[in-house]
């Protein structure tokens, strides 16, 4: 069965406001198509979260679309702190958004723990610091302290969790979902694998025998799946390995923006409002950039062997 | 004699010290910058069986050009495995198999406890930095520590205004009631100035050596409490020859580690 759609269509039937959403990637396959749908559809009071995340978040953040944060992590990389995030902590602009802090380690481990339904799932991080004195909006239900049934020491528990939804951007997927990723993976298997419904955008749709050719490097099988969206360079600035590079100029063209509230609010209405879609977003880019430079960011073809599964 | 260059920058002397620290065999989880820089002197001098990881899920990359995040494209090809964070950080960190991590952050105090959450309060910070990312479970779990620190008594307090990540969190006896896995935690702290190392009796931090062209009343004054000296004090080797080739002509023909004297590390 089909399920291919448009960003909008898919944005507009399965993010509702005031879901909690998981969005992949981790500078690798950041699904910013998506993204930008989901700010130019001004959507409100989401719940989003990450492990390690980065200019998309802080960009949502920016936009006014979130509402809680569950959090390891957010920079700019390269380009320092995430300015949107800041403003929105240390003066409320456009207003407070609400944190709930755990770590790299302990956020994927949540998202496996909803993956595979179960209600918690036990971690050696967090303990002797203040990550573990702070609470957020999670209240009580942060984590528990227990004493293993097992052997009687001491154990933290971390609860599951179950986005409504998760997005994420790869390679390949076929038109029923079955969707194929290589690369870093950062949190995305298990993010996509605990939300109840999942969007996956992908650089392009492929068959289901193609699919078959290299099952191994499908991360969450058509079942899941509620929407597929075709959208190359769709993780623009962010890179998708074998198809292209991270926009380094891009990057420090978002930096600069975001570093001032007036400066963010001209970059999303250059790049995000006053664009339809993805397809408008690469031709303004190539109108603005030059198609050289669009092109310079594509990857090479690789020449290597091809995995092989004879027997 | 070993031959010691005297052309050499602060961050070069740093890394350095951080290759030093690394063991032949060791597994280590790497950043960008100068962990990756100092693993690498560390593989092409003394340690060639050292293999690094990135928490975002790669092993034993073999990157074409310097990476600019661990998330970065050049840590795709080549590498010997990718999964993700739940393989590094899970797996292979929280299973007890890590050697070395490296960390830095906006301060660290005494006990070697790092901030990376917030200066002033929580609920009101002055500044909002960027969270724990992988630091505390690395701080928590890798075997030996390794800090890199700007040295400056804003950097270096008493107590950090927030503990992100776990050093010896309030002395003697604290990782073990917290239950963190014996046998880790902070190892050394690598500065501009100094490297100091931690009292195994008190879990405090204290002056082993001084940079060259470093003192020892300037390194106390810069430091944040009262900073105990060795009694074996002595100056930090400077970069040997056969280092700072490794770092010019093969890991870092572009230079891009001068950035770090832009960002204070002179």
């Amino acid at each position: 069965m089909s399920k291919v759609m448009t960003m909008k269509e898919a944005v507009a039937a399965h993010v509702q406001d005031g879901d909690f959403v998981y969005i992949g990637g981790y500078i690798c396959r950041t699904p910013f198509s998506a993204v930008h749908e989901i700010i130019r559809q001004r959507k409100s009071g989401l719940t989003i979260t990450r492990g390690n995340a980065a200019d998309d978040f802080d960009m949502m953040i920016g936009a006014g679309v979130v509402k809680r944060f569950i959090s390891t992590f957010i920079s700019l990389g390269l380009y320092g702190l995430a300015r949107c995030y800041r403003r929105s902590l240390e003066k409320g602009i456009p207003h407070r958004i609400e944190v709930e802090e755990y770590t790299n380690l302990s956020l994927p481990m949540m998202l496996m723990a909803g993956a595979m339904g179960m209600p918690f799932v036990p971690v050696k991080d967090l303990l002797g610091t203040d990550l573990l004195n702070i609470r957020g909006f999670m209240g009580e239900n942060k984590y528990k302290r227990i004493e293993s049934p097992f052997d009687g020491r001491p154990v933290l528990l971390v609860p599951a969790l179950n986005p409504d939804v998760g997005i994420i951007h790869v390679q390949q997927a076929d038109e029923g979902g079955n969707a194929q990723m290589w690369g870093i993976g950062g949190d995305c298997k298990y993010g996509a694998n605990a939300s109840k419904k999942v969007i996956v955008s992908c650089e392009r749709i492929v068959s289901r025998e193609t699919i078959g050719k290299d099952p191994s490097r499908t991360i969450v099988p058509d079942f899941k799946v509620a929407a597929v969206v075709e959208e190359p360079f769709a993780s623009h600035p962010g890179y998708t390995p074998g198809f292209y590079d991270l926009d380094l100029g891009f990057g420090y063209l978002y930096k600069e923006a975001s570093g001032t509230v007036e400066g963010f609010e001209a970059f999303l209405k250059e790049w995000v409002y006053d664009l339809p879609d993805r397809a408008a977003y690469i031709q303004h880019f190539i109108d603005r950039f030059g198609y050289a430079r669009f092109r310079s960011l594509q990857a090479r073809f690789d020449f290597g062997y091809p995995v092989s599964y004879e027997y | 004699m070993t031959d010691h260059p005297n052309d050499y920058i602060k961050p070069e002397l740093m890394a350095c010290c951080g290759a030093r620290e690394i063991r032949d065999g060791d597994v280590v989880v790497v950043g960008t910058g100068f962990p990756t820089m100092s693993a690498n002197i560390a593989k092409h001098t003394h340690a060639p069986r050292a293999v690094m990881m990135q928490e975002s899920g790669v092993y034993d990359a073999r990157p074409r050009r310097p990476a600019l995040s661990v998330g970065d494209a050049c840590l795709n090809p080549g590498a010997a495995m990718i999964g993700g964070l739940v393989d590094i950080m899970g797996m292979f960190l929280q299973g007890g198999w890590i050697d070395v991590g490296f960390l830095s952050g906006s301060q660290v105090d005494r006990f070697g406890n790092i901030n990376t959450t917030c200066i002033g309060p929580y609920d009101q910070p002055k500044s909002r930095l960027p969270g724990s990312g992988g630091a505390n479970p690395i701080g928590a779990m890798a075997r030996r520590v390794l800090i890199i620190a700007q040295h400056d008594p804003r950097r270096l307090p008493a107590r950090v205004d927030f503990v992100t990540t776990p050093g010896y969190i309030d002395g003697a006896g604290a990782r073990e009631k917290w239950n963190l896995p014996a046998g880790t935690g902070p190892h050394v702290i690598i500065t501009n100035k100094a490297v100091l190392r931690f009292d195994p009796e008190t879990k405090e931090a204290y002056l082993a050596s001084f940079h060259p062209g470093c003192t020892i009343d300037e390194i106390r004054s810069l430091t944040g409490w009262d900073l105990k000296v060795a009694d074996d004090v002595h100056e930090t080797e400077p970069p040997r020859a056969e280092e700072l080739q490794v770092i010019r002509e093969v890991l870092d023909p572009h230079r891009m580690i001068k950035i770090y004297e832009s960002k204070g590390y002179v």
